[in-house]
């Protein structure tokens, strides 16, 4: 998880939010901790929002299944 | 309690009218008044269309102090937003850039659609909890502000309750109608800026009349004299002047740009420039137009900004940057004047001068229209008090 944080750091001193909708993701696959998963998969949307990426829908069900975003909207 | 200054000689027939008082280019709570009255009561120029040429480019925009975002939708539409979050009114975006998918808030990350609409609201639930009862994403869209493009020039209505635009500026749609097809910007050598430290109803006023062009523009003159020109007064609504020997520019090889197809006769030799209220200035030739969109920047500051259009997409370079030097040099010969009238307008015992009847009518049809337009917001003003 070291690894990953460095990482994270790195892409947002860079900007990439491709790396941060990726490493975002990881970060929430790598949890049993609901609540953190949500936490990471919000930043992962969020950032995939922001770049148009094709992920966010699916980012976005993630969250929705769990009652962390609207149903539809 | 305010300066109230007193617009009724202004209204006078032209023989006898005065202009504007002093107060009215140098006091900072006329300005302020003005930009109600004047500038976001009807339809104000923002800039043009050309700046956003592809979907999701996205310039923000400081007009008279509100922070704007003119952007082109996902569907290609030129929209007008306040430049702030619905969350915390932070700033959106700070420069232009183009938009992949959403407007981001740098700061708590709040999302918005090319649309304005709310897209996600991150942890405003708590953390990982992006909902919450009390946030109703239909309701906190960003502020839209009622634009419309004409001639490519982005027009917007700060008010909200002004006529639609093609009602409000109906006869000047008719007047040109000509033009109204596409325009095609002519590109990085096709837009130039000229900072002016004058109020920004001097510039309207210098380009409403020709009376000037003999002693301010020798150059123009030599092809172009004074009795070659009309004025354009319509009152209550826009003014200016035309001439009836616009001739074509050409090069050494004797090219000229193409003309826009289907024009009345008229414009084989005829241009006209006119005063589009309150800050547009624009001209039309039968082989290209331009518009100058200024941006007041305080009582005694003015912003030019200067966009030539021709018929075709692809023009030649060279005659383009010709033409950008020809009216580049013109616009140039006009800054001493108004910035020497606004000099001249701290001399306290100016009156606000003197029309000559027979010259002056466009530049006093402009003055008149303020000055309605300020008796109307006074009025409104003390009806609601």
């Amino acid at each position: 998880m070291k690894s990953l944080d460095r990482q994270l750091l790195k892409a947002h001193d860079a900007n990439d939010t491709a790396a941060l909708v990726s490493l975002y993701t990881q970060a929430a696959d790598h949890t049993d901790d609901v609540d953190a998963a949500c936490f990471y998969l919000t930043h992962a949307y969020v950032f995939a929002l922001e770049r148009g990426d094709k992920a966010a829908d699916a980012l976005r069900e993630r969250l929705a299944a769990r009652g962390r975003e609207p149903s539809h909207d | 309690m305010d300066h109230v200054t007193d617009v009724d000689a202004v209204r006078r027939p032209i023989h006898e009218a005065h202009g504007l008082p002093n107060a009215h280019y140098i006091d900072p709570s006329i300005y302020d008044e003005e930009k109600h009255a004047v500038l976001f009561s009807g339809w104000a120029g923002l800039g043009v269309g050309a700046e956003v040429p592809e979907i999701g480019d996205a310039v923000p925009h400081t007009f008279l102090g509100i922070p704007l975002l003119l952007l082109r939708d996902k569907t290609g539409k030129v929209r007008v937003f306040q430049n702030t979050c619905r969350h915390r009114g932070m700033i959106l975006v700070e420069e232009p850039r183009k938009i992949e998918g959403a407007i981001r808030c740098p700061y708590h990350s709040w999302c918005y659609s090319t649309e304005g609409r709310l897209v996600s609201t991150p942890h405003v639930g708590g953390p990982g909890q992006n909902t919450h009862d009390g946030i109703d994403h239909a309701l906190l869209g960003l502020i839209e502000i009622r634009c419309y493009v004409w001639m490519d020039v982005v027009w917007i209505n700060i008010s909200g309750d002004a006529p639609e635009f093609v009602d409000a500026n109906a006869e000047l749609v008719t007047q040109w109608a000509d033009f109204g097809k596409p325009l095609f910007h002519g590109g990085e050598d096709s837009t130039f800026q000229l900072t002016l430290d004058c109020n920004w109803k001097l510039a309207v006023e210098n380009y409403c009349e020709s009376y000037h062009l003999p002693w301010v523009h020798p150059g123009l003159n030599s092809y172009s004299r004074l009795e070659d020109h009309y004025h354009i007064e319509v009152p209550e609504k826009y003014s200016g002047q035309g001439t009836w020997v616009y001739r074509q520019l050409k090069d050494d090889a004797g090219n000229s740009f193409p003309d826009f197809g289907g024009i009345d006769n008229k414009w084989d030799t005829a241009a006209e420039y006119i005063s589009v209220f309150p800050n547009v200035l624009m001209g039309v030739h039968r082989d290209h137009t331009f518009a100058i969109v200024l941006t007041p920047e305080g009582p005694e500051r003015t912003i030019e900004n200067i966009h030539l259009y021709y018929a075709a997409p692809k023009t030649d370079s060279n005659l383009r940057a010709q033409n950008t030097e020809q009216w580049k040099l013109i616009f140039n010969e006009d800054v001493f004047v108004v910035e020497g009238m606004q000099r001249g307008r701290h001399a306290p015992q100016f009156d606000g001068g003197r029309f000559s009847p027979a010259m002056d009518g466009p530049t006093h049809l402009f003055h008149d229209w303020v000055a309605s337009k300020l008796q109307t917001h006074r009025n409104a003003k003390m009806a609601a008090e």
